[in-house]
């Protein structure tokens, strides 16, 4: 049950590196927060909002992924439908990243995006209701990753009865869908 | 003085993250979640402050004959089970134990085995409560029988116990998952048990949790899914304090969010004893690293093979689903098994899988924290689920408790499946903030089933067993007194668990033993069909479920007023059938996969 661990913190070795100065105070004015202080948390502040903006745009860039993985699953099912041969399994996964556009991503980034989230049970369903529920998505809302799970259950659904033209309905549906996500994050 | 080198640094690093992905395109400040629209909103909920109406005030009172005792101390379940410290400054200080029934002596009754935990002071153990063997003297009351049996636990921090032949010599053994390395411990057949988990392969260090034995590949022999919770170390938990704000007034124990998650592992059964870790060659690999607690196998889409449901702590739960040879696939994102109505991951503890409805079949119900409903999801027989927390009743009344073991039984032998469940806070900081209406000590819940797809919360009704207020965890249901009627097994935090024997006034019954002679095929997976007074009833013999805890292993059926059962259909896994009528009611009734080994008439 050990397991090696290697922190580094950068903000913290700012920290550390800035403590050394005392508070400095002109005179006639009270005490404050050491300028220097002041300068780092600035610094930082900086890094944090790059690294937002990066988040959001590796967000993105994983939307988009999916979304191209989807599409060109969507081909192979409907080509499968065309063709009257078995398109559970293309159809099911076409579902899968479906369900993954409104997760922002698979399993892997789950387990990662965990690491972010405050430490707590966050889930609380009068906090849900409010809007205040963050489960750490970063382009994809609230409302949108309902709709992409939603529509993943009925693509499953249609997988075990295939239909062409269900599926083309459906997909509109994504499209429209994904459509909306991309404008609202400012793609 | 800030360094220049580390401003620049800093700047660098920034600068690289944010160019390095997707094309350095300007990306936004993470958005804040999308104000609720009305098309989207879920009904209304309560809040902490205002737990809802219980479903009782808008209904007659109905099933007014439940009534359960607590007989756990004079019975002579008197075992404490230790949780960590009074603070609970780690989670696995709250995390509870579980709770199972076994006849490990083969003579009718069912005996109890309860996990410990430890007790610590600061960073100091002060006992390593061993876990306890409770063996059924067949009047009422069990002698401790935990050291002759030698399955005190190895002294290792218990969390729960699953119960299964997984050797196939006709004995019942006991999987005891284990914060550190699990227990198998093998029926020697004589009274005594052995640990051979290093040996069985079965250790898998960790914070091993629920756990669920199944013929995942459908060559007779049991297999083994172990959901495994936090990825931490003793020493980690010895040092831990509460860090994490609670509502801005409080400090507790912080996680699951933050922490790292422990893999489940998956153990293919070799037919000689041993297993294999074949987690990753099955498709079981946990790449989210979810928050495991409670495991179920069950076949969800009735295609003949055992599928697993896993319900994860504030992560999606899993629904595996079995290809037929052994090779799952998590189908839970799309198939409404992962998330609430809401597409929201909850804080998943416990699951109980039963046919609610009475149409044949099978659904899942997950406890869930506080402050957010225990989540009904009804079945479509072909693998997918819709949650029907709100239309079924079972949402209002588990709203404001935080849960854990459960079951979907009919406790009132009246035909149809209630709900019961073992309530209790991981926080003792909550008593400390009355306005929020929480309370660590909290009364479990009885739900009873009112034949048409609802329940009704009939808990203030049931008699004193379901008035006690304690921080409960593990739950077991079994006949123990062999009375017709279910029992229930319930642990609790520091404490002696509760032995709720159930008094009610009952229908008809009829206890199933699905039975195969040694070195036979596996009855788990099995599922039996009970036709009785114009009611088809399907229940299938499974471990796990619950929290951390095993069931009785019979199979109970309710009949109502009854008299006989029309017709029994037994479908053993490999899908031979066996089928019995016109068999009288109240019995216990061993059905043999070898032969016809029928108690009354209808070969």
């Amino acid at each position: 049950m050990t397991r090696p661990r290697v922190l580094v913190s950068v903000a913290g070795v700012m920290a550390f590196l800035t403590i050394p100065t005392p508070a400095q105070s002109t005179p006639g004015q009270p005490a404050s927060t050491p300028p220097e202080m002041t300068a780092t948390y600035n610094s930082l502040a900086d890094g944090i909002l790059a690294l937002r903006r990066s988040e959001s745009n590796l967000v993105k860039a994983i939307l988009a992924s999916t979304y191209g993985n989807a599409e060109a699953t969507l081909e192979k099912a409907r080509a499968r439908i065309e063709s009257k041969k078995d398109a559970r399994a293309a159809m099911e996964k076409l579902a899968a990243f479906v369900a993954q556009l409104g997760n922002e991503g698979d399993a892997t980034v789950a387990g990662i995006r965990k690491r972010l989230l405050e430490g707590g049970h966050h889930h609380n369903s009068a906090a849900e209701q409010q809007g205040v529920y963050d489960e750490g998505f970063v382009v994809v809302t609230r409302v949108a990753r309902k709709a992409f799970l939603d529509l993943a259950g009925r693509i499953g659904k249609l997988a075990l009865a295939p239909d062409l033209a269900a599926l083309n309905a459906e997909w509109q549906s994504v499209v429209k869908q994904y459509d909306a996500v991309k404008s609202e994050a400012g793609h | 003085m800030v360094s220049p080198l580390i401003q620049v640094a800093a700047g660098a690093c920034a600068l690289a993250l944010a160019t390095a992905c997707a094309g350095g395109s300007r990306g936004d400040a993470r958005p804040t979640i999308a104000p609720p629209s009305s098309s989207s909103q879920p009904p209304a909920l309560a809040t902490a402050s205002q737990p809802p109406a219980l479903a009782t005030a808008s209904h007659p009172p109905v099933h007014a004959g439940f009534h359960f005792t607590d007989v756990a101390l004079e019975a002579g379940l008197t075992r404490v089970v230790r949780a960590g410290r009074p603070s609970k400054d780690h989670l696995l200080d709250s995390a509870g134990t579980g709770a199972g029934w076994i006849d490990y002596d083969r003579d009718g009754n069912l005996d109890a085995y309860i996990v410990n935990g430890w007790r610590l002071s600061g960073s100091t153990i002060l006992e390593k409560g061993p876990n306890a063997l409770y063996r059924n003297r067949g009047d009422g009351t069990f002698e401790d029988v935990t050291e002759r049996a030698r399955v005190g636990g190895e002294g290792r921090w218990g969390s729960g116990v699953t119960v299964a032949d997984y050797d196939n010599d006709g004995w019942p053994d006991m999987l005891v998952t284990n914060f550190g390395p699990n227990v198998l411990y093998r029926n020697r057949g004589d009274g005594t048990f052995e640990n051979v988990a290093a040996r069985a392969g079965v250790e898998a260090p960790g914070w091993n949790t629920g756990a669920a034995f199944l013929d995942a590949d459908g060559d007779g022999d049991l297999d083994l899914y172990v959901a495994a919770y936090i990825d931490c170390t003793l020493e980690e938990v010895l040092k831990a304090v509460p860090t994490l704000n609670w509502k801005g007034v409080d400090k507790v124990a912080t996680g699951p969010f933050g922490l790292a998650g422990a893999p489940d592992h998956f153990f293919l059964s070799d037919g000689r004893g041993g297993f294999t870790d074949a987690t990753v060659e099955a498709g079981l690999q946990d790449r989210t690293l979810g928050y495991g607690f409670g495991v179920r196998a069950a076949d969800f889409d009735r295609d003949g093979d055992s599928d697993i449901y896993v319900a994860n702590d504030s992560d999606a739960n899993y629904l595996y689903r079995n290809d037929g040879t052994g090779h799952f696939q998590d189908v839970g994102l799309w198939s409404g098994a992962a998330f609430d109505s809401h597409g929201a991951a909850q804080a998943g503890m416990g699951v109980a899988v039963g046919d609610y409805q009475g149409d044949g079949l099978l659904d899942i119900l997950v406890t869930n924290f506080s402050e957010d409903f225990c989540t009904l999801r009804r079945g479509d027989g072909q693998g997918f689920f819709e949650d029907v927390s709100e239309s079924s009743g079972v949402g209002p009344p588990t709203f404001t408790s935080l849960s854990w073991g459960t079951v979907m039984a009919d406790l009132d032998d009246d035909g149809d499946l209630d709900i019961a469940i073992a309530n209790g806070h991981i926080y003792p900081q909550v008593d400390r903030h009355p306005e929020f209406g929480l309370h660590y000590a909290q009364r479990n819940l009885l739900l009873a089933n009112t034949g048409d797809g609802r329940f009704v919360d009939v808990t203030a009704s049931a008699g004193p067993g379901f008035a006690l207020v304690q921080p409960s965890r593990g739950l077991a249901a079994g006949d123990y007194d062999n009375d017709g009627d279910l029992d229930l097994l319930i642990t609790n935090l520091e404490a002696p668990p509760n032995l709720l024997r159930n008094d009610s006034a009952r229908g008809s019954w009829l206890t199933v033993s699905l039975v195969v002679p040694p070195g036979g095929r596996t009855p788990i997976g099995a599922t039996v069909v009970v036709e009785a007074g114009g009611r088809r009833q399907i229940q299938d013999l499974a471990t796990g479920g619950s929290y951390m805890s095993s069931h009785d292993p019979r199979l109970h059926f309710g009949l109502g007023s009854s008299g006989v059962a029309d017709r029994i259909e037994v479908t053993w896994p490999g899908g031979a059938r066996q089928v019995l009528t016109a068999i009288p009611a109240n019995q216990r009734l061993t059905i043999s996969r070898a032969q016809l080994d029928v108690a009354g008439p209808g070969r």
